[in-house]
C-alpha cells in the first residue's frame, strides 16, 4: 500500500474500528454495508478514513467518498485498487454494484450500466463486452423456436418432485419452456450435479430446454442476498427487495427478450422468505405495461408471471430446502418418495457421498 | 510471446491510464480503447499500443486501455509495464 498521490494513504481494513468507521462513512451517504466482505480497503488522511470501498467476489461494492473529499480523486484511486486486485484474483467478469444516482460517476470510469432500479440499485459491469456475449448465446438457443415461449428459472438443491411438477406445469401451457439453471455455485449440491439431475429428470419432455443462468440470472452480482441467510442483517428486508428488483429488470429488459419469453412461471413460496419477496417483486415488475420508473426505451415486453400452487405429498409441500432438512436430520430414506427417480439414484450413488456429509455438517440456507 | 496471466498496470486516476491484459486463446491480439479524449487521441493511442505490441511479439491477448488523459510518454511506460508482467512467468 502507500501514497495515491494525493497526500492520502491506502490501507486494507482489518480491525473492528476500522469497519466501525466504514460503516459510519457508508451511512452518511445513504448506503449500508454490503455483508459478506472479504477485501475492503480505504483512503486514509492521518486517521481518518476518507473513502472507502470492497470487493465481494466478482462485485466491487460499498463505495463512498466523504463528503469533504468529493471530486474524482479519490474514488478513482479506491476503483482502481479494487479492479487491480479482481483482475490480479483471475476474474475476468467484474461488475460494480451502487445506487442509481451514483451510477453515472462510474460510467465516467469505464463501466457500463446494466439495469437500475429507481431509487434504488444499480449494476454496472466493467467493459462493455459481457452482457452482449451472453445475449448473443441466448439468442442462438432460440433460434428456430416459436416465439411466446415460457420460462422457469430454478435453483434446484436438488430436484425434486415439486420442480418437476411446476416444469411439467409450464411445459404444457407454452410451445416451448426454458429451464434456467441459476449457475452460481453457491449451494450444497454443485452446479454440474444440479444441471444433470434437470436435465435428466425433464428428458421425457419434448419441448424443454435447459440452459445454464450465467452471470446475469439470480448470481452474486443480480441478486447477493439470495445467497445469504434470510436471518442476516445484510438480507433485510429492504435489500432483498432492491436486489430482487434489479434481478428481475434485467430479466425483463434483456433475457426475456433474447429467448422470445412472454411468460414465466414460479410455484409458490411456503417456506423462505426470501424467495417470497422475490415472487412478489415478479408479480409487480414483470407483467406491468409500464414498471414504475423503468424508463420507456429499456422496459422491454410485459410477461406474464404465472404462479403455481407448490406441488404436495401427504399434504406437506414438496421443497429442497426439506429435502436438505431430512438429509441433516439422517432421514435419508424418507426423501425417496420426494424426489424424481433419477435424482435418488444419484443421492444413493458414491458420487452423493461428500455432498450428503456436507449437508449434515452445515446450517448453511443453501 | 504470449500473454500468460491477466494483470493490470496504471490506474484510473486523473492523468493516468489503466492497462489490463488477459489472455486469449490463439495467436491474435484484440484491442479495446477506451479514453475520456477518444475524439482528439483515440487514433494515437491505438497506434502506440499496437506499435508497443507488435514490438514486444505478444500474441494471445487482449488489451484494454482505459485512457484518464494520459500523457503519451505515460501510456508508453504503462504499457511496458502491463506486457511485461503478463508474459512473465
Amino acid at each position: 500500500m502507500g501514497d495515491t498521490g494525493f497526500g492520502l494513504e491506502e490501507r486494507i481494513l482489518h480491525t473492528k474500528d476500522e469497519f466501525a468507521q466504514r460503516e459510519a462513512l457508508l451511512r452518511s451517504r445513504g448506503l449500508t454495508p454490503p455483508g459478506d466482505e472479504e477485501f475492503v480497503i480505504g483512503l486514509y488522511e492521518g486517521e481518518m478514513l476518507v473513502a472507502t470501498g470492497a470487493l465481494v467476489r466478482n462485485v466491487l461494492q460499498g463505495i463512498a467518498v466523504d463528503v469533504g473529499y468529493e471530486g474524482e480523486g479519490a474514488a478513482s484511486a479506491i476503483v482502481s485498487s479494487l479492479l487491480k486486485r479482481a483482475v490480479r484474483r483471475g476474474l475476468s467478469q467484474i461488475f460494480l454494484y451502487t445506487t442509481n444516482e451514483e451510477a453515472s460517476r462510474f460510467e465516467a470510469l469505464g463501466f457500463s450500466l446494466i439495469a437500475a432500479v429507481p431509487r434504488g440499485a444499480a449494476l454496472l459491469e466493467w467493459g462493455s463486452q459481457g452482457i452482449g456475449t451472453y445475449l448473443e448465446s441466448l439468442r442462438a438457443i432460440a433460434i428456430g423456436r416459436l416465439d411466446h415461449s415460457g420460462a422457469v428459472v430454478v435453483n434446484c438443491n436438488p430436484f425434486t418432485l415439486g420442480h418437476r411438477a411446476l416444469i411439467e406445469y409450464a411445459s404444457s401451457r407454452v410451445p416451448w419452456l426454458y429451464v434456467l439453471v441459476v449457475e452460481e455455485d453457491r449451494s450444497l449440491f454443485p452446479f454440474g450435479v444440479r444441471f444433470q439431475l434437470i436435465r435428466e429428470g425433464t428428458a421425457d419432455l419434448p419441448n424443454v430446454t435447459v440452459i445454464k443462468g450465467g452471470p446475469y440470472i439470480i448470481s452474486s452480482a443480480t441478486f447477493p442476498t439470495y445467497f445469504v441467510r434470510p436471518d442476516r442483517e445484510e438480507a433485510s428486508q429492504r435489500t432483498v427487495n432492491m436486489h430482487a428488483a434489479l434481478d428481475l429488470a434485467i430479466f425483463r429488459k434483456y433475457v426475456a427478450p433474447a429467448l422470445r419469453v412472454t411468460e414465466r412461471f414460479v410455484g409458490t413460496e411456503p417456506y423462505c422468505s426470501t424467495t417470497s419477496i422475490y415472487n412478489e417483486t415478479m408479480k409487480r415488475i414483470l407483467p406491468s405495461p409500464e414498471p414504475e420508473g423503468f424508463d420507456l426505451e429499456s422496459r422491454g415486453v410485459p410477461i406474464a408471471v404465472r404462479e403455481m400452487p407448490r406441488f404436495e405429498i401427504d399434504g406437506a409441500a414438496v421443497s429442497a430446502s426439506k429435502i436438505r432438512d431430512l438429509i441433516r436430520e439422517g432421514r435419508l430414506p424418507e426423501v425417496e418418495k420426494l424426489v424424481p427417480r433419477t435424482t435418488w439414484e444419484w443421492l444413493t450413488s458414491e458420487e452423493a457421498v461428500p455432498v450428503v456429509e456436507k449437508i449434515r455438517n452445515s446450517d448453511s440456507r443453501h | 510471446m504470449k500473454a500468460l496471466e491477466a494483470v493490470t498496470a496504471g490506474s484510473l486516476e486523473s492523468s493516468d491510464v489503466l492497462i489490463t491484459i488477459t489472455p486469449l486463446d490463439g495467436e491474435g491480439v484484440e484491442y479495446v480503447i477506451d479514453s475520456i479524449v477518444i475524439k482528439q487521441f483515440g487514433k494515437r493511442i491505438r497506434q502506440v499500443t499496437e506499435e508497443m505490441t507488435r514490438q514486444a511479439g505478444l500474441g494471445g491477448a487482449r488489451i484494454h486501455v482505459q485512457d484518464r488523459g494520459a500523457l503519451e510518454c505515460t501510456l508508453r511506460a504503462r504499457l511496458e509495464t502491463a506486457i511485461e508482467r503478463s508474459t512473465a512467468s
